[in-house]
């Protein structure tokens, strides 16, 4: 069986033989992964910059940007790009996070040529008019009247985020806010561009049934030709060690039940525990049996819904134990039977050595299967690059996952779930209907 | 508006750094026994095997509504220890069973060197008689939680308000779908009786997709499920209703939720089925004036005066008619505009039809975009057995794109003046309470 796995791995871990991994003289980081078996060419381009990199009173201003990218250049009118992809079958997008701002491509084969002069071409002659800056700033503020604004969930999201971080530049939301977006200038976004859209805080990541040689050619010929320049962003702190508030309350227009969050921070994850962490995260997160819910709801019956959901971001992350109740129990007994839940998994019955190879095994069957898809594998190089720092992770990292111990991520659990800065908080609804106010108490007596 | 003809010589060039793609795996199918069919999408690429088990019976059948069958079916690998998921986790295996509007099937993605213990896994989730019906029971309380959620769910309302008007039976499924369900059937023994019985209609299919070759395919197909038994009971296939005529439907009805900030509208009408004649046309017409960042409606309503983030067309149904439409919102007091810009769009499309230029356009998108769905071994069986299920010959979708570009502008021109008449939609709106 250790021979087999091993075997595995190493075949999920194989680097291409073709594969292209280069800088060019111009700071841009190429990565090129050939395959024909792939029917369609991804490409993506990452700008290693996003919404916590703006500055106080331009919250928005990353995501705005991304926006504008699809306007007019120099050369090309509005739209151009994104006809040019949908005529020939393909799809383009982009978002911004956090951490990056990313343009995506899938196209057939014929079109890739044209998708990267484009890319090439918007990636320093962008035609910033005031016009086009006026309409986008309306379409901005009305996606996030949708995303947010609208939607009790993310409005509650919205909320924790910010009050959990304070001034942390993860507590803003990266779509920004409707008076910074109001307040966005022309001579601001071309302050925005000529700061963070040049070749040296970029990846080109191209996946797909292409000629290498013949592919970072035409890479060198189109963004080659492109100076260096710019400045990188400034780092992020971790959120691990950040000072957050030990407890938090809201309230929100959802559904009639009190949720009850526990939380702490994890590092980022190119730091020498990321792999542990990973295997832990997978066992505790992403198995259909949940050793915690099956502790609160299923055994003690203590809540209608618990769970443990997990979040990351380049310079950090959480991990999150839940539960949620109709809104008779007390805040103070639904985190009791949080921490009652989390000391009984101290006893760690749920880590044993099958438990950690059978989630190694979940995580290599994801592997392999979403390696056939470009757009995958192309997000996949690109996130490995910009979040532990070499492309190739995406091809190695289960060889990584693989040599983690039982002993590790028992370590893990300890230092970062048990040991770590614990953060509570608790969510009422707005709303509770008469009957549940009333009755809500005899829940358990018919559970 | 008009696409320049040189983009579309552009993107039809052939590429300078492209190689030509591998042939893409092809089905192959066999009769498992008289009542199961067995298909294979051979792929090697990676050491892993996808298994895909169809049953024809969906939660639009009015046998499965009246024995339970959705709960008999979606929770028949939960027992009360979980040991049938521990097992899938323990194989790295995630496993999926469920029923959808025609078809109830298990899923699940394992190592080759996982399969037979994956296939022993399925077998026993096929025959567990021990559900967990405390866990049923909560579920059931939890639904009725959650469903107080969809008071402020913007697009639920929206499609709640839609089936009800085009929908004239309750009963429809297509309308009570939308509707608060029944309490969840708990006991363990009538859930384990529906679904013995449900699992062994004539109908069935065996898919695999993956590193298996035809041999070892047939052998996993042969012992995985019992022997397919007699017939199909009558009330086994979907029981649809009338539609409400155009002429009967209220030309706008509003929807009011609270606390919203935008007004989101849906324009709409009965979708065209994917075996309808006039579905080449469809296609074509669909992505001109809604199936594109640049189509009409995004034209009209985003691009030129920033009105709104999205807007664009939604089609539900399949062989059976269900609702197709045009949707977008806006900030509240600008509702008045985009309704207005809304409807003259709709109006326009259908007075002058389309261009030469954006035919061309579409066609290059609709015969393009079938490289997306060739990706991997799991999208080619998948589609297949979409086909088979709806009574569709393999390839048909490719089909209908190859005589979607043949068809000429006035062929087209004349679908859209008669599917696109505004006199056939019904505007939804859903406002602030």
């Amino acid at each position: 069986m250790l021979a087999a796995t091993l075997l595995l791995t190493v075949t999920a871990s194989a680097v291409p033989a073709a594969f292209v991994d280069v800088t060019l003289d111009n700071g841009l980081e190429v990565t090129i992964v050939p395959d024909r078996s792939m029917p369609v060419v991804a490409t993506q381009v990452w700008f290693h910059v996003g919404a916590a990199n703006e500055d106080a009173g331009s919250r928005g201003l990353a995501h705005l940007f991304e926006h504008l990218m699809f306007g007019a250049t120099a050369s090309r009118e509005q739209g151009d790009y994104s006809k040019y992809v949908n005529a020939a079958g393909g799809e383009e997008n982009a978002s911004t996070s956090a951490d990056e701002t990313i343009y995506y491509a899938e196209v057939p084969p014929d079109a890739v040529d044209g998708v990267l002069r484009r890319e090439a071409d918007r990636m320093r002659n962008l035609a910033l008019t005031k016009e086009n800056l006026d309409n986008e700033k309306k379409i901005v503020t009305e996606e996030l009247r949708l995303r947010t604004e609208n939607d009790p969930e993310a409005r509650l999201l919205v909320k924790a985020q910010r009050a959990l971080l304070g001034t942390h530049p993860y507590a803003f939301d990266p779509n920004g806010s409707k008076d910074d977006v109001a307040r966005a200038t022309v001579d601001g976004c071309r302050t925005f561009y000529d700061r963070y859209y040049w070749p040296n805080d970029a990846h080109l990541v191209v996946v797909g049934p292409v000629d290498p040689e013949a592919t970072l050619a035409l890479v060198k010929a189109t963004f080659g030709a492109i100076p260096g320049n710019g400045r990188p962003p400034d780092d992020v702190p971790s959120l691990y060690g950040w000072p957050f508030p030990e407890s938090l309350s809201l309230k929100e227009d959802i559904p009639p039940v009190e949720i009850a969050l526990e939380g702490v921070p994890l590092p980022p994850p190119d730091t020498p525990d990321g792999p542990a962490i990973t295997v832990l995260l997978q066992l505790l997160s992403r198995r259909s049996v949940d050793p915690f819910r099956e502790i609160v709801v299923a055994r003690r019956k203590k809540a209608i819904e618990a769970g443990i959901e997990s979040i990351r971001f380049r310079r950090g992350g959480g991990l999150v134990f839940y539960s949620a109740s109709l809104p008779y129990r007390r805040q103070k007994t639904a985190f009791r039977v949080i921490d009652e839940a989390l000391s009984e998994l101290d006893g760690l019955d749920w880590l044993t050595d099958d438990a950690v190879a059978s989630a190694k095994r979940a995580m290599l069957v994801g592997e392999v299967r979403s390696r056939v898809y470009a757009e995958d594998l192309a997000g996949e190089l690109g996130r490995e690059r910009w979040w532990r720092g070499d492309a190739k992770l995406a091809f190695t990292r289960m060889a990584q996952l693989d040599a983690v111990t039982t002993a590790e991520v028992a370590a893990a659990w300890r230092i970062y779930v048990r040991g770590g800065k614990k953060i509570r908080i608790y969510v009422k609804p707005e709303r509770v209907p008469f009957y549940i106010r009333m009755f809500g108490w005899l829940y358990p007596l018919f559970s | 508006m008009a696409l320049p003809a040189l983009l579309l010589t552009a993107a039809a060039a052939a590429s300078a750094i492209a190689v030509p793609v591998d042939p893409a795996p092809r089905v192959t199918t066999w009769a498992v026994d008289a009542g199961t069919t067995g298909a294979l999408v051979s792929d090697h690429r990676a050491p892993s095997v996808s298994i895909r088990v169809e049953f024809p019976v969906g939660t639009w059948s009015p046998w499965a509504k009246a024995h339970h069958a959705s709960e008999a079916f979606g929770e028949q690998d939960d027992d009360p220890e979980r040991a049938l998921r521990k097992r899938a986790d323990a194989l790295g295996v995630s496993l999926g069973v469920g029923m959808e509007d025609r078809e109830a099937s298990v899923r699940a993605t394992c190592l080759k060197r996982d399969l037979e213990e994956t296939l022993a896994l399925i077998r026993d989730v096929l025959r567990n008689a021990r559900y967990d019906e405390k866990e049923l029971r909560r579920q059931d309380r939890e639904r009725a939680i959650a469903w107080k959620g969809n008071d402020t769910d913007v697009q639920f309302r929206l499609g709640q308000a839609a089936a009800r008007e085009l929908f004239r039976d309750p009963e429809d499924p297509r309308r009570r779908d939308w509707e608060k369900p029944p309490s969840l059937e708990t006991h363990a023994a009538k859930l384990a009786a529906s679904r013995d019985q449900l699992i062994l209609f004539p109908g069935r299919t065996v898919g695999f997709a993956g590193d298996l070759t035809e041999d070892e395919a047939k052998e996993a197909a042969r012992s995985l499920l019992p022997a397919s038994g007699g017939e199909a009971p009558p009330d086994m296939a979907p029981r649809l209703g009338a539609l409400v005529p155009a002429s009967e439907r209220p030309g706008e009805r509003s929807i009011p939720i609270r606390k919203l900030t935008q007004v989101y509208f849906a324009y709409g009408r009965d979708s065209l089925p994917w075996n309808d004649p006039r579905r080449p046309a469809y296609l074509v017409a669909n992505h001109v004036f809604g199936g594109s960042f640049y189509s009409r409606l995004y034209v009209a309503l985003r691009h030129e005066a920033g009105d709104t983030y999205g807007a664009g067309t939604r089609e539900s149904g399949d062989v059976a008619p269900g609702v197709y439409g045009a949707a977008t919102f806006t900030r509240a007091q600008n509702a008045a505009t985009i309704e207005a810009k809304l409807k003259e769009t709709l109006a326009v499309f259908h007075d002058k039809g389309i261009s030469e230029e954006e035919r061309a356009a579409a066609v290059g998108y609709l015969t393009g975009s079938r490289a997306f769905g060739r990706q991997s071994a799991e999208q080619i069986l998948s589609r297949w057995m979409s086909e088979r299920r709806m009574g569709l010959p393999p390839g048909f979708s490719d089909d209908v794109v190859e005589r979607a570009a043949k068809l000429t502008l006035p062929e087209i021109n004349a679908f859209i003046r008669d599917f696109y008449d505004p006199a056939q939609f019904t505007m939804i709106k859903a406002v602030a309470k």
